[in-house]
């Protein structure tokens, strides 16, 4: 039987002030069966709209449910993104620092990756300026996805419980 | 009847301390106080009362007759988890400083069981003992040849000391490279240190590593040096006030304190970071002094308390011993007797993995809070007693001879709830289930422990001790062949028992690296041997003078010396004990070779045997025995097989392989010596309980030793 973890513990651990031992305890246990419920519940409270959420999709990130039954990517500003299945990066404000100048606004002369070598792409959301993502990758390479979550079998086969409902 | 009290062998835990104390005839009583933190000797001393109320007499008139008083305590490891010691400077090399917190990249994980180690985000680096702003470097370097690379900057060292009484540190601690095989440089920033603490009107001691380990691996050579400053030397004063509370009560003996070698040492000894650890060490001391008495020397020690299983191997009558182990999530430079630990004891917590349906066992546990049964505990997971007590196992209201009372009903409720629904099993299968997993993790964790070794079970007679051990005696030991089983009748009192029993013993280790090549000149071995001699000459005046505080002689110390060898580019040494006490000539080095080659066969094999190599030398070790006063084991003479009446307690109903049985349950102290009983009986102690199961059946000896024999 894992150990009742109190809803005040989840609040600690999302906002990163969990003690470490509250948290290696947490770690080293089996999860405790409705942890995802009132993960979940903590992030809707905190966020000013209503959509149910489905899942976190990153800091500030959320795949809501609409009325229309669509599932989307929202921030917590409001702002949204596009449908879960699309990639949300592509909807984003990018700043990438790929000049010796722009690297050298954040790391010490000579510290930082060649520009040839490798980039920093940063992700901002049109609708509060928050930095979604950072991700140093070399120049060519893709914005690729960070997950593409099967909603459905998570929710029937992996939590058994009903998802909220939709139109769909 | 007036006894004769001997010796007084104290346990000082962090909530209760635990006095033995054991009369001319082998007889002993256990007392218990609430321990006392602020002032150790008041718990003690409490403890004692309680103790020898038993023999309807009083701390004034037994301590004068004592002979001998043994220490083990947790209050110096407390002062070190809690990281509540000294503040202490460190003086390392330049361009080293960060090494004693990375903690060789493995402090994160120690003591973590074997899946959180694998599971990388729970890795955490304590808080280092000595933080970084107290550390300072000075430049010099030696290789580890003990080649001078860099000369020591001695310019640079008296800053780093100023710098470091300025922070106002309590003790200051040096550890330099390899200093091991040169130690000129780090005595050098010693006396400098010295002069400028005296200088500075300050009193405050000075702790170079090469005085105290002069070892191989500076992350434990360090750690340990300073535990030694940071908290062993505070506790040296506890102990003190101690020995001086003992003698106002009129004992004339000198209070010794359990050392991790497995000796006991005074409380005035140079090294006292040893005595950090003893607790389960006691077991295994107590089996090897057992061993010798009734000539066994090949035993298999496992003690079961409220939160892990421990094994040790008594090998050729000599315990083995890791030379770096690690404690509190340290790796330290000290000698421990080498014991395997698995965290399975009576108290372990028991779960169902949600996910997979599995019962798991520990490594958590309640410890003495016993399990669910026990409502003052607090406890709400299902523990292993819990299932003891579903199953009738243990008597609930003879628990601890009745001062705990356990509640069956609770244990019932809880384990139905989270074990026994979850799985869709009664019960009574359910508690029967777990109990069965345990005894065959145990088993399979013993066997493996023996076999890996190179060994049999059959070669080893096994020793069951602990309050939790006879409980799973035949469960675990069921089918591995043992040469014998033995549960001593005081297997609750067993740790106590083996701190009084253990030697007055120092041991000192020296790291060296000689090597000998296969066939080598004989000047080369000559060369070898003179450089063993020299070590084994340094290290006898170390624990020669240790015994000279306590007022003993050269000439009462009983030296044993003894080297760690390796083929040369092999990975793992073997301690060996000297068949030379003087080396002469090219023969007593072929002596050496030989005795480590016989180990090396017995250890591994015979064919694994490969002098093409050459040989390393790569310690030197002495061990400096006096005669002390040790306990007196039973001894009555044998009745016959069947039990006197007054022994029988009646029946009690036991669910057993899948029914309820009655089952007989004996009285222990009231059984005599040759009495056998057979299956199915439970005998009841008030600290322990022994089940013997169908199959099995047992004979007392005439020394109190129940031998635990399977029939089928």
């Amino acid at each position: 039987m894992a150990v009742r973890i109190d809803r005040k513990t989840i609040e600690e651990l999302i906002d990163g002030t969990i003690d470490f031992y509250k948290l290696k305890e947490l770690l080293s246990n089996f999860k405790d069966k409705d942890r995802f419920q009132t993960y979940l519940s903590i992030l809707q409270e905190r966020v000013p709209w209503d959509d149910p959420i489905l899942l976190p999709a990153g800091l500030h990130l959320y795949i809501v449910q609409k009325e229309n039954g669509d599932r989307i990517v929202k921030c917590d500003c409001g702002h949204e993104f596009c449908d879960y299945r699309d990639n949300w990066k592509l909807h984003a404000l990018v700043y990438v620092r790929d000049t010796e100048e722009k690297m050298n606004e954040l790391y010490p002369k000579l510290l930082a990756p060649d520009p040839e070598w490798q980039v920093i792409r940063e992700y901002y959301c049109p609708g509060c300026a928050s930095q979604l993502e950072v991700e140093a990758v070399a120049p060519w390479y893709p914005v690729l996805k960070d997950f593409e979550p099967d909603i459905d079998t998570f929710y029937e086969d992996w939590l058994g419980l009903p998802l909220p409902l939709g139109k769909k | 009847m007036e006894k004769n009290s001997q010796i007084l062998a104290i346990d000082a835990g962090g909530t209760m301390t635990d006095t033995f104390i054991i009369d001319d005839q082998g007889e002993f009583v256990v007392g218990k106080a609430q321990s006392t933190p602020y002032d150790e000797s008041i718990g003690l001393i409490n403890s004692a009362k309680d103790a020898l109320s038993y023999w309807d007499t009083s701390v004034e008139t037994e301590f004068p007759k004592l002979l001998a008083g043994v220490y083990s305590g947790t209050a110096m490891l407390n002062r070190l988890v809690q990281r509540r010691g000294r503040r202490v400077g460190l003086i390392v090399n330049k361009g080293m400083e960060d090494f004693h917190r990375m903690g060789r990249a493995i402090q994160a994980y120690l003591g973590y069981s074997y899946s959180d180690r694998l599971h990388i985000n729970t890795h955490r680096y304590d808080p280092p003992l000595v933080p970084g702003e107290l550390t300072r470097g000075v430049t010099e370097r030696v290789d580890l040849f003990g080649n001078v690379v860099i000369p020591l900057y001695e310019h640079e060292v008296e800053p780093a000391v100023r710098e470091l009484l300025e922070m106002d540190v309590q003790a200051i601690v040096i550890s330099l490279l390899h200093s091991y095989r040169y130690p000129a440089h780090e005595r050098k920033v010693r006396d400098i240190a010295r002069e400028m603490i005296k200088k500075s009107g300050k009193d405050i001691p000075v702790f170079a590593s090469v005085d105290y380990y002069p070892v191989r691996k500076e992350s434990h050579r360090t750690n340990t040096t300073i535990i030694e400053a940071y908290a062993a030397d505070p506790s040296r004063e506890t102990l003190k006030k101690i020995n001086q509370r003992i003698s106002e009560k009129g004992a004339s003996f000198d209070l010794r304190v359990m050392a991790s070698h497995g000796g006991t040492i005074s409380i005035e000894a140079n090294e006292l970071a040893r005595t950090l650890v003893s607790g389960p060490i006691g077991g295994v001391v107590g089996a090897k002094y057992l061993g010798e008495l009734l000539g066994i020397p090949n035993i298999a020690c496992s003690d079961i308390g409220g939160t892990s299983f421990d094994i040790a191997l008594i090998t050729q009558g000599d315990l083995s011993i890791n030379p770096s182990p690690d404690m509190a999530r340290l790796v330290l430079s000290l000698p421990l007797v080498a014991m395997d630990t698995v965290g399975a004891g009576a108290g372990s917590y028991v779960r169902v993995d949600p996910n997979y349906k599995s019962i798991t066992l520990g490594p958590d546990s309640a410890g003495y809070r016993v399990g669910v049964c026990y409502p003052e505990g607090g406890v709400d997971t299902v523990t292993v007693s819990d299932c003891h007590v579903v199953l009738g196992l243990i008597n609930p209201d003879n628990f601890l001879g009745g001062e705990v009372k356990l509640y069956p009903e609770r244990a019932y409720k809880a384990v139905k709830e989270q074990i026994a629904d979850p799985l869709g099993l009664s019960v009574e299968d359910a508690a029967y289930g777990v109990i069965d997993l345990l005894e065959s993790q145990l088993r399979n964790y013993l066997e493996s422990m023996i076999l890996g070794k190179g060994y049999s079970p059959s070669q080893y007679v096994c020793f069951s001790y602990g309050g939790g051990g006879p409980l799973h005696t035949a469960g675990y030991t069921k089918g591995l062949g043992f040469d014998k089983v033995m549960v001593p009748a005081w297997a609750a009192g067993f740790s106590a028992f083996g701190c009084a029993a253990a030697d007055f013993e120092y041991r000192y280790d020296k790291t060296l690296d000689i090597n000998v090549d296969d066939g080598a000149a004989d000047e080369i071995k000559l060369a070898a041997g003179k450089e063993l001699l020299a070590a084994w000459e340094e290290l006898k005046e170390k624990v020669g003078n240790e015994f000279v505080k306590n007022h003993f002689a050269m000439d009462d110390v009983d030296f044993r010396l003894y080297f760690r060898m390796q083929y040369q580019g092999q990975l793992n040494d073997l301690e060996i004990e000297a068949p030379i006490k003087d080396f002469q000539g090219v023969k007593d080095w072929d002596a050496l070779i030989e005795a480590f080659e016989e180990v090396y066969t017995r250890v591994y094999a015979k064919a694994a045997r490969s002098p093409e190599l050459g040989y390393s030398i790569t310690g030197a070790i002495v061990r400096g025995l006096v005669d002390v006063v040790k306990p007196k084991i039973p001894k009555e003479a044998l009745s016959g097989e069947e039990p006197p009446k007054e022994a029988y307690l009646g029946k009690r109903k036991v669910y057993w392989k899948g029914e309820w049985t009655e089952v007989d349950i004996w009285e222990m102290e009231k059984l005599k010596a040759g009495n056998r009983i057979r299956a199915f009986s439970i005998i009841e102690s008030p600290a322990t309980t022994y089940v013997v199961p169908p199959g099995f059946e047992t004979v007392l000896d005439e020394h109190r030793i129940f031998h635990l024999i399977e029939v089928d």
